[in-house]
């Protein structure tokens, strides 16, 4: 049975879970992007984008988006480095769910924390056509 | 720190071996993007890229031109126009929009090989610190 997505009302926490941010993750993100990474190895710095990525894969996994959804705004704001090797709590919540012209609309706020500093803050804007099928939901 | 007019352009080919790298990094396996089978039944009739992959380029210009000031403190708000479909060739473009004592703020486009916009997005850095 897949998540009823018209059921989440705003400050509905999609997930939370501390996740390991390591010298692999960072290496497979940054052959994934094609970046050569040299300013971050230069910095100490795991690349913000790469947090953002994990924090936004956990949050799509959770909400279980139907086929037809379409990622169409991002907002993110770097706060923190987060070194290599750091466990980041990640969370997502539901900020906005609503249905305009045979479209739901729906916003997630997500976070990334390295022990009590804030690393990362977004907002992911998704638009998601009234009655499409959720992926193995038939 | 400086603030140049425009900032260098990059380019890259999204390929489907991409994807599934990038995939496996985010944790993001949404079949859309990689189950050509299923996405042929979806309204993209292909496979496309994830937005956050594109968004990355954004940030891989940013973080070249102001390094720790950009990974450290660095906003970016963006608005995902049309997919990216493997064998896309992505170029992208930051030009300064504004300066005040404390940020400069840059418009990006990410665009395809056929001139189309697939991103737009601003992005904000400190350049007092």
């Amino acid at each position: 049975m897949w998540m009823d997505i018209s059921t989440l009302e705003p400050g509905h926490k999609l997930f939370s879970r501390r996740i390991a941010i390591t010298d692999d993750a960072v290496a497979g993100y940054l052959t994934a992007v094609d970046d050569d990474g040299e300013a971050y190895a230069r910095e100490g710095i795991t690349p913000p984008m790469a947090v953002a990525a994990v924090v936004m894969g956990e949050a799509l996994q959770a909400i279980e988006l139907p086929a037809g959804a379409v990622h169409t705004g991002q907002e993110l704001g770097f706060e923190a480095p987060v070194n290599v090797g750091a466990e980041v709590d990640c969370a997502a919540t539901v900020v906005q769910n609503s249905v305009r012209r045979g479209t739901r609309f729906m916003a997630l706020e997500i976070t990334a924390d390295v022990g009590d500093d804030r690393a990362l803050t977004g907002r992911v804007s998704l638009a998601i056509p009234e009655g499409a099928i959720p992926e193995g939901g038939e | 720190m400086a603030t140049p007019e425009s900032l260098p352009e990059i380019s890259h080919k999204v390929t489907q071996a991409q994807l599934a790298k990038y995939a496996d990094a985010s944790g993001d396996h949404n079949p859309l993007h990689l189950d050509e089978a299923f996405a042929a039944g979806t309204p993209y009739g292909r496979t496309i890229a994830h937005g956050m992959l594109v968004l990355a380029f954004v940030s891989e210009t940013m973080t070249k031109s102001f390094g720790r000031a950009w990974m450290c403190e660095g906003k970016l708000k963006a608005k995902f126009r049309a997919p990216v479909y493997p064998g896309d060739t992505l170029t992208t473009t930051g030009t300064l929009k504004s300066t005040s004592d404390a940020k400069a703020t840059y418009d990006f486009v990410v665009r395809k090989q056929d001139g189309s916009d697939v991103l737009t997005a601003e992005a904000a850095v400190p350049i007092a610190c």
